[in-house]
């Protein structure tokens, strides 16, 4: 059975936001509730980390266009970061780019939030 | 000649793992280029995730039938399915300028099958027998 976890660190002003294993409809329900834990406790600073995520599907994909707005409706982002050429594939091929910003690593995309 | 096989599963989105491990060791065996095979392995779970989801409404007790044929020239998996059809060609392809613009969520797994996918082929007959394939020309 393939599996999907969630591990969050929190940094100065940043929430980073680990993803392993398999991001599909059955398990994005799991990344849904972390971000709105997040989003309720007034968290809009978000860094995701793809490192460790073998596969995404559209599913995937619509979660972060779920919370996207709020975060930045309140000051804050969601960054993406550290995704393999599968991964990064798969966003491009759809025009994510245009509305996400995606560094390669996550160093970057947390002083985004510091510049 | 093709080579079929097939799996039955009930329509559930925890067996979407197994549609993938079933349609890509499948691929593999089949001697396709790897990217090609995360490609029709997305594909496939974009299509059942649909069936799942917007024909079956999470009903579990009903059932999906996936077959794959495989030749030299092409690869195709044959979706079957029972209850309210469901044609992806009749699906507009969004504008993704507009659909980021506007923060809209969901109906991106039909334009994700048309990038992965060479043709379409969607039938329905009575009283209520779907079938999807789709034909990833190799």
């Amino acid at each position: 059975m393939e599996e999907f976890n969630i591990r969050e660190l929190s940094n100065d002003k940043v929430k980073i936001v680990y993803l392993e294993g398999f991001l599909d409809a059955h398990t994005s329900p799991i990344l849904e509730n972390a971000l709105t834990k997040l989003l309720d406790q007034k968290s809009y600073n978000i860094v995701i980390n793809f490192k460790d995520l073998s596969y995404i599907s559209s599913a995937g994909l619509g979660v972060f266009m779920a919370f996207i707005e709020q975060s930045r409706e309140n000051g804050g982002d969601i960054k993406l970061c550290e995704m393999s050429k599968k991964i990064f594939n798969i966003f491009d091929m759809l025009g994510f780019p245009l509305l996400f910003e995606i560094y390669e690593n996550e160093t970057k995309a947390v002083e985004k939030f510091n510049s | 000649m093709d080579k079929e096989n097939k799996i039955l599963i009930a329509s559930s989105t925890k067996n979407l793992s197994k549609v993938r491990d079933f349609v890509s060791n499948i691929a593999v065996l089949s001697g396709i280029d790897p990217e090609i095979v995360n490609q029709i392995t997305l594909a496939v779970d974009e299509a059942c995730t649909n069936i799942i989801k917007y024909s079956h409404k999470y009903d579990e007790t009903k059932f999906i039938e996936i077959k794959t044929h495989a030749n030299r020239r092409k690869f195709a998996i044959k979706i079957s399915y029972k209850g309210e059809g469901f044609n992806p060609n009749n699906v507009p392809t969004p504008n993704m300028i507009e659909y980021f613009k506007n923060y809209k969520r969901g109906g991106l797994g039909i334009p994700m099958i048309r990038k992965f996918i060479t043709k379409i082929e969607y039938k329905h007959s009575n009283p209520d027998n779907n079938l999807l394939t789709l034909i990833r020309v190799l």
